[in-house]
């Protein structure tokens, strides 16, 4: 694990940045609030956040709900009026003026000072940002998926192992009580031999057609939010539903794979491992702009024999979730507290003091934030985030080829298909390069 | 290329439509029904009008053993009883028979408890993903402007339910799922009936659904086969959106290719759908892959094309391609507004 975010390191660099360039403000302590003991400003997470859309300032709140963790001192994105949003959050919760903004993230990673950085864009632009973030040793929480391409996971990958910073994925399911028991309940055999997992993601389904080009509206640099993606004229779809268009995301498959399909592969032990195997097919929208599969069915095989459906719900009898089956019986789980089994008695057993516990987090972003402060590694590490990724992308793969897929998960590589192996990569528009590690 | 170019096989199969009564307008459906048929290829149809409602029917005696396939678009007066026997006699013998939107056997009152939701678009869920008639179909599609019939009690334990809609009470409906296609066997033969794509409605939108109309077509080469040798096409509706076929016509690859140079997003993304679909079906068949490659490859060299036509073709090239079509990309690197493109496939491509 990393020494290099130890505790020590962690508190010259917040000091180095106190004494530095810039002042920190006086903060109320928090026990003149009535809230106990405070937390020394120096104490805090210095953090800033890249991509204040929806789930940007989600996770900026859930940073922010934990009171004297961390301080937000920088924002960027590449839309103003959403920048200044995040910027008045931030200036409301430090009671000051100062957060810096930043259209432009290579400015930002250039200028700013931090412990960490939370990260939340659309999938296209993960490959450069991540790798950027990492290559500056930021500490990371990054949103899920990791990357669109598998290339550009095992970039992102590479990058975080060399810099050994911490990374945290958006993948907060991890952190809650129900999905670590269900987990914990499989891994430790309670359904027996684990012979088959079917992960059930959402249904697509929404069309706009094809609307007309418009005007970019000046708040949106439109340049910017494309990025290394093909140059397309502005028709009003930017914010959120990029995740429908498959230069920026795989749609609800490669959107949830870090959730159902992540915890799939923790409570199987193969959170560090890949499908050999992947065959299966999708539906795609006949018309329009939005060109995601809105169903899919695909299986992956695993060396060890274990065999992983992912499908669209209202394919499953389970529906959403992950269900892992083995010869003693079933044991499945889902958002909204969902944990049940073949048999009641599976959900009572306890689990021995030599049987594996599984990584416990009562709070995801807490748990960033100790692991930033004492260097341990996070509850959702990258490793496993790539892996949950690396199905959906797959699958995705073996319904455009029409083709089984063979993969080599120690290797990382498509076995004897050149044409699918091409589409493990997407090339970028230039100027945009993926950075080295 | 005629590898590719779904070839128009030799109509084996004879189909009857028995038609002229109806609750709706048989005109309309029985024609309808016999274009979406013989346009399968698979089908050589012919329509029988009985007498009109309440004439002599004493003469109707259609011989059902000259065909593979009966189909019933038929609500009304009773058959003689030579004919109802011959009916049985055909189907129990290995005939196929398709019931379109008939609500009633020959002869019997549509019974008091079926009732009508009105005219809507509505969801209908595929039930069963393994039988040849609903195999590969998405699991939700919308149908456009269609009546859920309500209150049909599949008869006889043979009977499985493949789709049903929910029939919404806002549009006068049950407030339940209702069985919209169902398919039984009886004796050696196969049933299969449908109850959407009623005529009427604005455009005869329900009709003309490509929902109903492959549903339609699977469905009756079941019946009179047993399997199901059609692909689903690239343009079947999904949740999204209900798909129309103004002359009930698919898409072919040579038509695809033809309307692709013209491509404008703005207009219709279908064709280009059309093609995606086709380089997956093909699944590393390289001959095939070769054929398409060849095609897309001609869409390049085409100066009447368009750039964006141009530029889906690089997309895809990028990917499948082989070193047929490098020259023609390189060709292209010089053009205003496909720098872009060209780039991106070269460099997937290795070059």
């Amino acid at each position: 694990m990393s020494e290099k975010s130890s505790r020590r390191d962690f508190l010259r660099r917040s000091a180095a940045i106190a004494a530095g360039a810039f002042v920190i403000p006086e903060i109320i302590p928090s026990s003149v609030l009535g809230m106990g003991k405070g937390t020394a400003p120096s104490d805090r997470v210095v953090i800033g956040a890249i991509g204040t859309g929806s789930q940007g300032m989600s996770n900026m709140r859930d940073f922010l709900r934990l009171k004297d963790a961390v301080r937000f001192v920088a924002v960027c994105d590449v839309d103003s009026v959403r920048l200044n949003r995040a910027k008045e959050v931030v200036d409301k919760a430090n009671n000051s003026q100062d957060c810096r903004t930043y259209s432009d993230f290579r400015e930002f990673l250039e200028k700013e000072q931090l412990d960490a950085v939370s990260i939340a864009l659309p999938d296209h632009w993960h490959g450069i940002i991540y790798t950027a973030a990492v290559n500056k040793k930021l500490n990371v929480y990054g949103e899920k998926p990791i990357c669109r391409t598998i290339n550009d996971g095992q970039i992102i990958v590479a990058a975080v192992k060399k810099n050994n910073i911490i990374w945290q994925t958006g993948s907060w399911q991890r952190s809650q009580p129900h999905f670590r028991r269900g987990a914990e309940l499989a891994i430790n055999g309670r359904v027996g031999k684990i012979s088959k997992i079917v992960v059930g993601l959402p249904d697509g389904g929404r069309t706009i057609g094809t609307p007309p080009v418009k005007e970019v509206p000046p708040e949106l640099n439109w340049e910017m939010w494309l990025g290394p993606a093909p140059k397309v004229p502005y028709r009003g779809v930017s914010h959120w539903d990029w995740r429908w268009i498959l230069d920026y995301s795989g749609g609800q498959l490669t959107d949830w794979a870090g959730h159902h399909i992540d915890i799939a592969n923790w409570g199987a032990g193969l959170e560090h491992t890949g499908p050999v195997e992947i065959s299966g097919s999708g539906v795609y929208p006949p018309e329009g702009i939005y060109n995601a599969p809105v169903e899919y069915d695909f299986m992956c095989k695993y060396a060890n024999g274990i065999e992983m459906r992912v499908a669209s719900s209202s394919r499953l009898e389970h529906g959403m979730g992950t269900t892992w089956y083995g010869d003693l019986g079933w044991v499945h789980t889902d958002r909204g507290n969902v944990l049940t089994a073949s048999k009641p008695e599976i959900l009572q057993e306890m689990i021995g003091e030599n049987e594996i516990h599984l990584y416990d987090s009562p709070n995801h972003w807490q748990n960033f934030v100790d692991c930033v402060k004492s260097g341990k590694q996070a509850i959702a590490p990258i490793e496993p985030a790539y892996r949950a990724i690396s199905v959906a992308l797959l699958g995705e793969i073996a319904m455009t080829t029409g083709e089984t897929i063979k993969w080599d998960p120690e290797k990382e590589e498509i076995i004897g298909n050149p044409r699918a192996a091409r589409l493990l990569s997407r090339p970028y528009r230039k100027p945009w390069t993926l950075p080295t590690v | 290329m005629a590898s590719v170019i779904s070839c128009k096989q030799q109509a084996e199969n004879k189909a009857l439509i028995i038609t002229g009564q109806s609750g709706h307008d048989w005109k309309v459906s029985s024609e309808a029904v016999k274009q979406i048929l013989d346009q399968t290829g698979l089908f050589s149809t012919k329509i029988l009008v009985s007498p009109a409602q309440g004439e002599d029917m004493s003469g109707f005696n259609p011989k059902f053993s000259k065909y593979n396939l009966v189909v019933l678009d038929y609500e009304g007066d009773a058959w003689p009883e030579q004919t109802d026997k011959a009916f049985m006699d055909y189907l129990t013998n290995g005939g196929g028979i398709v019931v379109f939107n008939s609500k009633s056997d020959p002869g019997q009152a549509i019974s008091e408890s079926i009732t009508s939701s009105k005219r809507y678009t509505f969801e209908i869920r595929t039930r069963n993903t393994d039988h040849p008639v609903t195999k590969g179909l998405p699991v939700r599609w919308m149908q456009p402007e269609d009546v859920i019939v309500q209150g049909l009690v599949p008869s006889g334990s043979e009977v499985l339910v493949l789709a049903t809609a929910f029939s919404d009470t806002t549009h006068g409906g049950s407030g339940k799922p209702e069985p919209v296609m169902v398919a039984m066997n009886e004796g050696k033969g196969r049933i299969f009936a449908t109850m959407i794509g009623l005529p009427g409605g604005e455009e005869d939108q329900a009709l003309h659904s490509v929902g109903s109309i492959v549903t339609l077509q699977r469905g009756a080469e079941w019946a009179a086969t047993g399997a199901v040798t059609q692909e689903v096409p690239s343009d079947f509706p999904t949740a999204a959106a209900p798909v129309l076929r103004p002359d009930f016509k698919a898409i072919t690859t040579a038509e695809a290719f033809r309307m692709i140079a013209d491509y404008d997003i703005q207009k219709s993304t279908r064709y280009y759908t059309f093609i995606q679909n086709q380089l997956s079906r093909a699944a590393g068949d390289e001959q095939k892959l070769l054929a398409l490659e060849k095609e897309m490859v001609k869409v390049l060299k085409n100066e009447a094309a368009t750039a964006e036509a141009k530029k889906l073709m690089l997309r895809e090239l990028s990917w499948m391609g082989s070193a047929n079509c490098i020259q023609a990309i390189k060709d292209l690197a010089d053009v205003d507004g496909l720098k872009d493109e060209v780039a991106y496939a070269l460099e997937r491509l290795g070059q």
